[in-house]
């Protein structure tokens, strides 16, 4: 017997879980995604290189920032340009802009609803106003600091490889919005300590992240259980794979092992690398690593947003436009690898470029992707046991689940291969 | 009032322009009642809408039948962004071939259509909202031209007419660098002139767009008529009807 959930709700992209039953156990699952691919890399192939931050921002209107980096970064390793200091500071702050407005959507309109037991934030926000408020409050600040340096949250515009295209005199109205985020973020965790979080732990899971020097986001190698790998030897200890039920691909680690991107990881691997205020909270909520329940990592976006803010009030209160905001290069027969930690985690890209600049090879490994074979793992530990599952109950039963996770579906489907059955 | 929001081929960025709106948002959804949008609420429900809101692109035959499904559920259909109005990014694969493009491919399990269409190619649309992403001012103005009862008042007019208005040096003439503002909608706020780049056209092609004029002008920024073919095909909206024959 088969339970479906057609249509998951209050996550980024189409998707459906299935669960099979035998003698009314569960059997099997699997998370079914079918998102329609869009062909992005393949798009990209034979075009110029400096489509890549335009183009590729849009295979996730919530994170193209992380997009926007991964791939310039590629675009510099491959023709061997050196970013000033100063920019790559800008760099950060737009990403944290992003960090902060990406985690704001996904802990308020996203994820909070489930902890209050209503279906949306609108219905949030007749029972408790004030933290709703906060939320906007928060998620705003971040969207001014996109919009600032790129014009516009969402497809900003001014990010180019070598730098900005542009950018502004002066940033020093964003010091008070981000002030009053951090204040309000500070308040929200004071709320957040009182919510009841189910006892669940992520078992036999790998946390894979950046290493930085600071907390990682912008840059830096692939790090695991005390190991670094260069970006560009990605592919030789992950394996990236196809299933037949999801337009999505999976990831593992080549020795077969479940890993797992994103907050989470980033907090058990670099804890002590969070701002005071960030780590200051932490203990206070006796948060420290390994941290392995899924539900608290809604606590830790919130410890990132504060981090964000934090550093990102620093970067501000010290801005002074740098007297060029690019760094003149010229494009040559290469390749390059870019990698940066998308809200959701590492977010690789590589490409291969001819003479003139023109993309020979494009390929994109997502942060969703490689965190399904963890979800689907969850989800499994979840309801292995119970007994006598109806197809009603599957939405409330899992749906809080897959959330932990914060899928971006929409990423991890732009690049599946697939055979064409209708001509036209 | 009752709406819906649905998404189809698309990156999830034009729905977010809702959440963008805030505390507007909570106040909307006071009035009106939102019966559809699976990425704001886990309770929907399908009936008949009198305003759709569809973001995203048909590229799937699934989605052939989905979009005739909501037309027929629905009094108005609004389309909202690239994807929507024009067929999006993915629509790029339109102008190649697409077994070529794709020879690497060996899996069987999705059922894609070659084309990625805009949603007016199946249906009747009563209202576009342009851009990539759509700004939520737009959004703001359809919402309330509805809730009013009176027609929105969104640009006609092309993004020249911004930068003009906002006193932006023309980037063809002062950097010579390629612009597609003559003959692209307004309505972003002239974002890249602003950050000294030529526009690349997210708000789509204006009605009646006057190609040979643009030839010319590319032509003298030694810009051949090819490339500037590439530059629409790249537009993230060149299957639109007002330009896609052209290319």
């Amino acid at each position: 017997m088969r339970l479906r959930l057609s249509a998951l709700t209050r996550v980024e992209g189409e998707g459906a879980l299935e669960v099979y039953l035998e003698d009314g156990k569960p059997k099997a699952l699997r998370l079914s995604i079918y998102e329609p691919p869009r062909f992005i890399e393949g798009i990209l192939k034979g075009k110029p290189y400096h489509l890549i931050p335009d183009i590729t921002a849009r295979i996730c209107g919530i994170c193209p920032v992380a997009y926007q980096m991964s791939g310039v970064q590629a675009i510099e390793d491959a023709f061997g340009v050196e970013v000033p200091k100063e920019i790559e500071k800008i760099r950060r702050l737009m990403y944290f802009g992003e960090w902060i407005q990406s985690h704001a959507l996904h802990v308020f309109f996203l994820h909070l609803p489930d902890f209050y037991g209503v279906p949306s934030l609108v219905e949030m926000s007749k029972v408790d106003k004030e933290i709703v408020m906060a939320g906007m409050e928060i998620k705003r600040a971040g969207s001014l600091i996109i919009q600032s340096l790129g014009g516009r949250t969402s497809h900003p515009v001014s990010v180019v490889a070598g730098g900005f295209s542009h950018l502004p005199e002066d940033l020093s109205h964003l010091i008070e919005p981000i002030g009053l985020a951090l204040e309000k973020s500070l308040w929200v965790m004071e709320r957040l300590k009182g919510l009841k979080f189910p006892d669940f732990e992520l078992k036999d899971i790998v946390f894979v992240s950046l290493w930085e020097e600071e907390y990682p986001i912008l840059k830096g190698d692939i790090y695991f259980e005390g190991q670094r790998i260069r970006p560009s030897s990605f592919k030789e200890i992950f394996e990236e794979f196809e299933v037949p039920y999801s337009t999505a691909k999976h990831a593992k680690l080549r020795d077969g092992r479940v890993y797992l991107v994103g907050p989470l990881a980033r907090f058990n691997n670099a804890f002590e690398k969070l701002s005071s205020l960030a780590k200051e909270m932490a203990l206070r909520l006796g948060l420290v690593p390994p941290l392995k329940n899924p539900y608290k990592s809604l606590l830790v976006r919130m410890l990132e947003i504060i981090h964000s803010l934090e550093r990102s009030l620093d970067i501000v209160k010290g801005y002074k436009r740098p007297e060029k905001s690019l760094v003149e290069f010229r494009p040559k027969r290469s390749e390059g690898f870019g990698v940066s930690e998308a809200p959701r985690g590492v977010l690789w890209h590589n490409y291969a470029f001819d003479e003139e600049g023109r993309i020979l090879k494009a390929d994109i490994v997502p942060p969703t992707a490689q965190n399904l074979p963890a979800m689907e793992l969850s989800l499994w530990e979840h309801i292995k046991g119970l007994e006598n599952m109806r197809e009603e109950d599957l939405q409330d039963m899992a749906e809080p689940m897959i959330r932990n996770f914060d899928p971006c579906i929409s990423c991890a489907t732009h690049f599946l291969r697939v055979r064409i059955k209708n001509r036209p | 009032m009752r709406v819906g929001v649905f998404k189809f081929s698309s990156c999830d960025g034009c729905q977010l322009a809702f959440f963008e709106l805030e505390e507007e948002f909570f106040k909307f959804s006071e009035i009106v009642s939102i019966e559809y949008f699976l990425e704001a609420q886990s309770a929907n429900r399908w009936g008949f809408f009198d305003l759709a809101f569809v973001e995203g692109s048909v590229s799937t035959p699934e989605e052939e039948e989905r979009i005739r499904k909501i037309r027929e559920s629905c009094r108005f259909l609004i389309a909202i962004g690239a994807c929507a109005v024009s067929g999006g990014i993915q629509s790029a694969r339109n102008f190649e071939d697409f077994l070529s493009l794709y020879s690497s491919v060996y899996s069987q399990k999705y059922d894609v259509n070659p084309q990625s269409r805009p949603l007016s190619d199946f249906v009747k649309v009563d209202l576009e909202i342009r851009g990539c992403p759509i700004n939520k001012e737009h959004l703001r103005e359809v919402l309330m031209a509805f809730l009013e009862n009176r027609s929105a008042n969104l640009p006609s007019y092309p993004l020249c007419l911004e930068c003009k208005r906002k006193a932006i040096p023309c980037v063809m003439v002062a950097y010579q660098r390629p612009c597609l503002g003559p003959i692209t909608m307004a309505g972003c706020g002239a974002l890249c002139p602003s950050f000294k780049r030529g526009c690349y056209g997210c708000y789509g092609p204006i009605e009646n767009p006057n190609l040979l004029a643009l030839k010319e002008a590319y032509e003298r920024l030694g810009i051949e008529e090819e490339d500037l073919r590439e530059l629409l095909r790249l537009s993230f909206n060149g299957f639109n009807k007002n330009i896609r024959s052209w290319l």
